[in-house]
């Protein structure tokens, strides 16, 4: 149960983050949403690694069940990726707006200045 | 309402719903781990000697992905710094009053507890050099802040955060390589000869608290030369 | 049945985090609800008894990722 609520919550907060990226103008917003796009990811890896009374995958005594320590190391990962290229992604907005005097992602697709 | 929002509305609504149906449809998974989770859970301890097997996930058995992912670092750092590469560090922020910054001064010390505990026993309990490494890149961001850019660009460049970045992925490089110079796999732990200890101990688990170590001072250099180049943009016009 | 109710307000408040950041107009406010939403997932991680995720989600999300944006914010502004 506490699975599939995890489920619905992670794909409902995927949902608010393409919604952010579609209908945002401005890169820093555009920037934020994709942050919580990534934090939906995470969270659906996490949820499929839990298993129903599981311990941490902390091998401190026997006999108990763990949940998957895979899917961990991998959203591990991916929060970190994650930053480096939300990172970027600000970095290019910074440009952008030395560039173009604004932040409006319409306007560097005009080409105007 | 204006027409991106319809499109934004016509494209996140069936995602959740799609999606959550699909999630929903699938079998709630309740027996243990299975495959490969499993092999790590029954093997970590005679294996590599580690308690967490998120760390030895993560440091042992797919290392190598691990050193993907510091190369991602990498590039983001490459390409940061090259975005913004001629751009004079800006120098004007005296940062906050004297109070804070003695006091901060002071506490600097203290500050560091925290992230080498983390880094350090990364193989006994939740943490390791990611976690670690990211809070030491969040004291370079206190460091300028408290004491403005003005004094602590006198010793901490982005520069010099670069070379130790590159250093310590050096170091990761050559603790890979102990496996091959035995004709053994790249990065090699137990096998290759690195002592596992008594499982529980902080001296365990062979090579994966050096990797650790290398590991959080990569990220932590990283992430910290990430802050400062874009810190350091005169953006602003 | 205990722990899951807590669960479930914490998913709650994820969501709720979730559009304000992504919908709320002001930059530093959008920032501030974004840090308050990966909390919120922290402690939605702890839940789930993934530790090691939950430390780096508030290590990076609440603590890197605030600074990194709001210096962004500061660059992306003219200086009256």
């Amino acid at each position: 149960m506490m699975q599939q609520a995890a489920y619905v919550t992670a794909a409902i907060v995927f949902a608010v983050g393409i919604y952010g990226v579609v209908t945002h103008r401005n890169m820093i917003k555009i920037c934020i949403s994709l942050s919580v796009m990534e934090s939906a990811v995470v969270m659906l890896f996490v949820s499929l690694a839990y298993r129903p009374g599981a311990q941490a995958p902390i091998l401190e005594e026997e006999g108990v069940t763990y949940v998957d320590p895979l899917l961990h190391a991998l959203s591990l990962t991916a929060i970190v990726i994650g930053a480096g290229v939300i990172s970027v992604a600000l970095a290019l907005t910074v440009m952008v707006y030395r560039h173009y005097g604004t932040t409006d992602i319409t306007v560097v697709f005009r080409g105007q200045r | 309402m204006k027409l991106r929002h319809l499109a934004g509305l016509a494209l996140s609504v069936p995602t959740a719903l799609g999606l959550g149906a699909l999630l929903l449809s699938e079998a709630v998974v309740t027996s243990p781990p299975d495959g490969p989770a499993a092999h790590y859970l029954r093997n970590s301890i005679a294996d590599s000697g580690a308690i967490n097997v998120v760390t030895t996930v993560l440091l042992d058995y797919r290392a190598f992905d691990t050193l993907g992912e510091a190369s991602v670092i990498l590039a983001s750092v490459a390409a940061i710094s090259a975005l913004f590469a001629g751009a004079a560090p800006d120098r004007s922020e005296q940062g906050l009053s004297i109070l804070v910054k003695t006091s901060v001064g002071y506490l600097t010390a203290v500050f560091w507890i925290f992230p080498i505990y983390i880094v350090f026993h990364g193989h006994l309990s939740p943490g390791g050099g990611f976690q670690g490494g990211v809070s030491l890149a969040v004291l370079v961001i206190l460091v300028y802040v408290v004491f403005g850019s003005r004094r602590a660009s006198a010793w901490l460049t982005s520069s010099r955060l670069h070379v130790t970045e590159s250093a310590s992925a050096f170091g990761f490089l050559l603790l890979g390589t102990v496996g091959i110079a035995q004709g053994l796999a790249f990065l090699t732990n137990a096998a290759a000869g690195f002592p596992t200890g008594s499982t529980g101990n902080l001296l365990s688990g062979g090579v994966i608290p050096l990797l650790n170590l290398a590991i959080g001072i990569k990220v932590a250099a990283g992430l910290g030369s990430i802050y400062l180049d874009i810190l350091s943009s005169d953006g602003s016009r | 049945m205990t722990p899951e109710v807590p669960y479930y307000m914490v998913l709650g408040l994820v969501v709720v985090c979730a559009l304000g950041a992504v919908l709320i107009r002001g930059y530093i406010t959008s920032i501030i609800v974004l840090s308050i939403f990966s909390i919120t997932v922290t402690v939605s991680f702890a839940f789930l008894r993934a530790v090691d995720v939950a430390m780096a989600e508030a290590v990076i999300g609440a603590g890197l990722m605030t600074a990194v944006f709001v210096t962004a914010i500061g660059k992306t502004r003219r200086r009256s």
